[in-house]
């Protein structure tokens, strides 16, 4: 399972979301078995997918279909280690925006033409966060400022957040010095400016984004024709400025584990990861979780204290039956005040218009995912 | 209206001054009051306020000045015991060496009760209290009465020109998870919303307060035990060990009393007033169960303002002790109450549709002062025990097992108990245990199982109480061993005229007088089942057995019961039946009519006191010097003549005798009586002089007053009873009639059993 962030357009994303789990499938699958599965034609899918919404162009699906064939063909010919979760979850994702590139330069390096449609989604870009669960191995890969946060409830029945992952954002210190010790002091100023890469992006790990990968040349060459000299970022001195190379993350899960919460960085923005974990506790026990009320000023009168608590209760009655979890996240992280989630506050901002919305609210990307504590509790040490 | 009409005619019993006022004088008494919605008031003049921390801090300097040592930042580690008597303190200071140690820890009584080595229980938990203060108010007067709206769970108070409230919401947050481990976290984070249904209540009946300013809301713990009482008296677990907690809030008025009794108690060895009901010892071991607590003192402070209703039963931590018929009594209509924990039948309903099962559990509620919702029930259950057969379940009555090898149990118990017990084996005695003051212990029976094995049965309530006091007495040698079998035994009581055949188509022994008597004991076979401790008594004056049965063959006794009742016309009989036959009866009980400053003399048991035994029992003294002295209160029966059952409000317990138009005592436990066709009331009379001085009172001061009784300001004309009545019956039985539970001094015995000693 996974969430995946887009910027700089949703080609990225989209295309990513598509075509990752079948990359780390097909990493995962045993070596006799990759070995049938190239043979077969048609090759039947690798994973049933679930809220599967884009549908990719015909032409593209061609493209991508050989790639993904190449790809067999480098694991097939890969020394096989067995089944390894990690690996395959870092080779995939590496693999993946390997391709991103090659999809869009090599059509220029055979005919010196340009396909706008793989360029664009090489150009855009997109954070991910990939979770693969075993019985109660679960592995995490995360690239960018997505985080997976685990709800555990306490034998004093109390929730606890424990956040997993660690963003690439420039917040990470590991990660901005990581930055500068890839590229020479004279750059230090400017490699990250503004508390971001080059002092245009946040995230300081990704999938596509070539504008800060590719060498110079191929950037003048394939991307300075298509949208102009500014694809060239300033500073732009010794690239590349960025990887899909994710960090990876093992957790055994235990009966006190009672989900895991995969959302962008547009939920992180608006709530703690302890306020996500106890909406989504108390959203499993089928009440709504309130902040304690805190009085909005000194010297309130009695009278208004009873009007805002009456507002409150009013709020707790219509409170949102949301049937899912990540939705009632969403609607509290922006729909949330004081008494409860306002409606008319939520109805405004989801229905700003696209050019506005990013000037008020971040896109908001959140899975839930349960586990099953009397299976964990079954599981073999 | 009605509590405060009972609250007014009662607080003569305790020279409280107080007036039912109208909603126009409440206006008066408060002009911030909003009385649209009021019936009227009760104002008590003499009510007051004080300052809890002022108060513990005069309280201090007055006790250092006397040479009180007192520490602080302190806190007790462990409380040390040797030979079950306290012995010390372990403090973070260094260890204490102590006689006496008393656990007044507030909310925190039941953990320091954990320190004890062994552990002393104090069921209490912490709740969430609110309470307000607004900024000052204009023109507030000082002397504003403290208001109590108990409809709106509410009180406030005047406080330095600013308004105090707060309440007693009808559900609580208990504090369960969180251990509060010091005086910082004694104040939790308010919950505005939870506080919300009091804000409302008071907004409510003080409008003025909607522009009040709000200056702070306190969110203070109180802690409150399971039944909403105090806990108070020495510790079961340990000698030396006392307990004063669970004071819900009204600490700062009942420091004074609770604390004289204490010393009372820790110098005397006892306290001036009867404390039973208050005592530590009231509880088992589940009360003390966190998660019951948890539960339970939810809707306890709810109680703290709740209309006092007769027979009060509580919604949660039911379902606990369960006899192993209880499935079986649910189905078959039963309506529960809750003794020790124990789920008691108190009436049963009709069963309509019989294939409903199992039944849903269903709690009794009597929620009225007036005429009863289960009188119809009760009526039928009654004349089943007076003309048929009735079915009870006893289960609930502490049951135990003392013996010895020589004659050392027969020894304690001579000195234990007020009446002979050194008995044929095979009878059972009835007794008192008396304290030093012949105040009554315990009220017992006592069958004799062989030469040096007695099985006592006593109240429900006695189980932890009246097992300390044999233990405390306990030969130091351990030559008496004592067990609790009350949970080894399923008690089935059958009553009625055609009890005895019933019994003997179940089993072979000879039931007839002349084999088994009245008042005696034998180990019998019922249907397939052996090992069934018959008793030939029903503590309620009907002709009975009570049989006490190992679980195990519970079902199996009550099933052929059952099969073979029907021809008899059987019926299930619960606890409020037997109660009204037994007050009918004139028969006292142990914690409803007699208590610990109750003697045999004053409620005409003198015949069960048996002076002249070669051991003095203890209580002797005291007993002998009132024989010589006389009583100053004498236990009676009261009919209402002039009571209509039907539309006044019936007597419940606490209702003030007047005789002669003065008031002369209260009355104890009361009920229907489906015979007299009247309310009995059960209580004491006392002969007061001018000064309210008590005096010698005896049967013909008694016989020739006029009585009344007042319930809720209406006084009843009421007929004196001395002794129990014959009942008229269509069954007319010769043995039982005889037997009288209270009667005259040494009345010439008539035809008794063979082993019958009275």
């Amino acid at each position: 399972m996974g969430v995946f962030d887009g910027h700089g357009g949703p080609a990225c994303a989209q295309v990513i979301s598509k075509r990752l789990v079948d990359y780390i499938a097909a990493a995962l699958l045993p070596i006799e078995t990759l070995h049938k599965y190239i043979q077969q034609d048609p090759r039947e899918a690798l994973v049933d997918t679930f809220n599967n919404r884009v549908e990719i162009l015909q032409e593209l699906k061609i493209l991508y279909e050989r790639s993904f064939r190449q790809y067999l063909a480098e694991l097939a010919n890969l020394p096989h280690e067995g089944y390894n979760v990690p690996t395959a979850l870092e080779q995939a994702i590496i693999k993946i925006d390997q391709d991103l590139s090659k999809e869009a330069v090599e059509p220029y390096k055979l005919n010196q033409v340009i396909n706008p449609q793989t360029l664009s989604v090489a150009l855009s870009g997109a954070v991910a966060c990939v979770t693969h669960v075993d019985g109660p191995n679960l592995h995490i890969a995360n690239v960018g400022d997505c985080n997976a946060v685990l709800g555990i409830l306490t034998e004093d029945k109390e929730w606890i957040a424990k956040k997993i992952t660690k963003e690439h954002n420039s917040e990470n210190f590991d990660e901005l010095k990581r930055i500068w010790n890839e590229h020479p002091d004279n750059e230090r100023k400017t490699v990250i400016r503004r508390d971001r890469l080059l002092g245009e992006l946040a995230p300081l790990r990704s999938l596509g984004d070539y504008r800060y990968k590719w060498p110079i040349e191929i950037l003048m060459k394939v991307a300075v024709p298509l949208i102009g000299p500014k694809a060239i970022p300033a500073n732009y001195h010794t690239p590349p400025y960025l990887t899909a190379k994710p960090d990876l993350y093992y957790h055994r899960l235990s009966t006190r584990d009672k989900f895991l919460i995969l959302a962008s960085d547009g939920l992180w923005d608006m709530m703690t990861p302890l306020q996500a974990v106890k909406l989504v506790g108390e959203h499993m026990k089928g009440k709504v979780f309130f902040n304690p009320l805190k009085l909005p000023r000194k010297n309130i009168q009695l009278g208004d204290i009873n009007e805002l608590l009456l507002h409150r209760k009013e709020s707790l009655k219509s409170k949102p039956k949301d049937r899912n979890a990540a939705t009632h996240l969403i609607r509290h992280a922006i729909g949330g005040t004081e008494y409860g989630v306002d409606h008319s506050r939520l109805a405004h901002l989801l229905s700003l218009s696209p050019d506005v919305s990013r000037m008020f609210r971040d896109d908001i990307t959140v899975t839930v995912m349960y586990f099953d504590s009397e299976f964990l509790r079954q599981c073999p040490a | 209206m009605t509590v405060y009409r009972r609250m007014k005619s009662q607080s003569v019993s305790w020279s409280i001054d107080c007036d039912l006022v109208t909603p126009k004088k409440c206006h008066e008494l408060f002009p911030m009051l909003n009385v649209e919605d009021v019936l009227g008031g009760l104002w008590i003049p003499g009510d007051g306020v004080g300052d809890p921390h002022l108060l513990c801090m005069s309280l201090m300097r007055e006790a250092t000045d006397k040479g009180v040592g007192v520490m602080e930042d302190c806190s007790v580690t462990a409380v040390l015991s040797k030979d079950d008597k306290v012995s010390g303190v372990e403090t973070t200071n260094g260890a204490i060496e102590c006689d006496y140690f008393i656990n007044c820890a507030g909310f925190w009584a039941r953990q320091v009760g954990q320190l004890a080595r062994p552990q002393v229980k104090v069921p209490l938990l912490p709740c969430e209290h609110y309470y307000l203060h607004t900024k000052p108010i204009d023109n507030l007067d000082p002397m504003t009465p403290v208001i109590r709206d108990p409809d709106g769970y509410i009180y406030l108070r005047e406080r330095d020109g600013c308004i105090l409230a707060g309440g007693f919401e009808p559900i609580a947050k208990p504090v369960y998870e969180e251990e509060i481990e010091n005086a910082s976290q004694r104040c939790l984070p308010e919950d505005w919303d939870h506080f919300h249904v009091l804000l409302q209540e008071l907004l409510q009946r003080v409008p003025g307060l909607n522009q009040a300013v709000l200056h702070k809301l306190c969110n203070g713990l109180e802690a409150f035990s399971p039944d909403c009482k105090w806990i108070v008296g020495e510790a079961p677990e340990m000698l030396n060990y006392h307990v004063a907690a669970g004071m819900k809030t009204v600490g700062i008025s009942a420091a004074g009393g609770v604390a004289e009794a204490t010393v009372d108690e820790i110098i005397d060895g006892y306290s001036k007033y009867d404390m039973h009901e208050l005592g530590v010892n009231r509880f088992l071991g589940l009360h003390n169960n966190k998660r019951f607590l948890r539960d339970r003192v939810k809707e306890v402070p709810g109680v703290h303002y709740g209309l006092p209703y007769p027979f009060y039963e509580f919604e949660t931590g039911r379902n606990l002790r369960l006899s192993p018929i209880y499935p079986t009594l649910r189905d078959n209509g039963a309506v529960f109450g809750q003794v020790m924990g124990y789920e008691r039948p108190t009436w049963f309903e009709t069963v309509e549709n019989e294939s409903e099962k199992p039944r849903p559990f269903k709690i009794a509620h009597t929620r009225t002062f007036g005429k009863p919702p289960w009188f119809d029930a009760v009526q039928r259950e009654y004349w089943a025990c007076r003309e048929r057969v009735g079915l009870s379940d006893y289960s609930s009555f502490t049951k135990i097992d003392i013996q010895s090898q020589g004659r050392e149990v027969v020894e304690l118990l001579q000195y234990l108990c007020s009446n002979d017990v050194d008995v044929p084996v095979g009878s059972i005695i009835h007794t008192g245990m008396q304290n030093e003051r012949g105040g009554y212990e315990n009220d017992c029976s006592l069958a004799r199982i062989s030469e040096n094995h007695y099985m006592m049965i006593a109240p429900t309530i006695q189980q932890t109480r009246c097992k300390v006091w044999l233990k405390r007495h306990l030969p130091s040698n351990g030559s008496v061993t004592l067990s609790d079998v009350t949970s080894m035994y399923t008690a089935i009581c059958v009553m009625g005229p055609f009890t005895r055949s019933l019994l003997s188509e179940l089993t072979d022994t000879d039931l007839s007088p002349s084999n088994f008597p009245f008042f005696t004991f034998k180990e019998i076979d019922v249907g397939l089942a052996n090992g069934i401790r018959a008793m030939n008594l029903t503590h309620t004056g009907e002709l009975g057995y009570v049989l006490y049965i190992p679980n195990e063959f519970a079902l199996h006794v009550y099933n052929r019961l059952m099969t073979v009742g029907e021809k008899y016309g059987i019926s299930h009989v619960g606890y409020y039946a037997s109660r009204a036959l037994r007050v009918e009866k004139f028969f006292a009980f142990w914690g409803q009519d007699l208590d610990t400053m109750t003697t045999p003399l004053e409620c005409g048991r003198t015949w069960r006191v048996k002076f002249d035994k070669d051991i003095k029992f203890i209580g002797r003294d005291a007993l002998l010097k009132q024989r010589e002295d006389g009583i100053r209160r004498q236990y009676v029966q009261l009919l209402l003549t002039d009571h209509d059952h039907e539309l006044d409000l019936w007597s419940w317990g606490g209702e003030p005798i007047y005789r002669d138009g003065n008031y002369c005592g209260q009355t104890t436990t009361t009920s229907y009586g489906f015979t007299f066709k009247k309310q009995v009331c059960l209580g004491f009379v006392e002969k007061r002089d001018k000064d309210g001085v008590t005096q010698k009172v005896d049967n013909d001061y008694v016989l020739s007053g006029h009585y009344e009784i007042d319930i809720a300001g209406i006084r009843y004309a009421a007929k004196v009873n001395l002794h129990s009545p014959n009942l008229p019956t269509k069954y007319p039985d010769k043995e039982r009639d005889v037997y009288q539970a209270t009667r005259k001094l040494h009345e010439p015995q008539q035809f008794l059993g063979r082993h019958y000693q009275p």
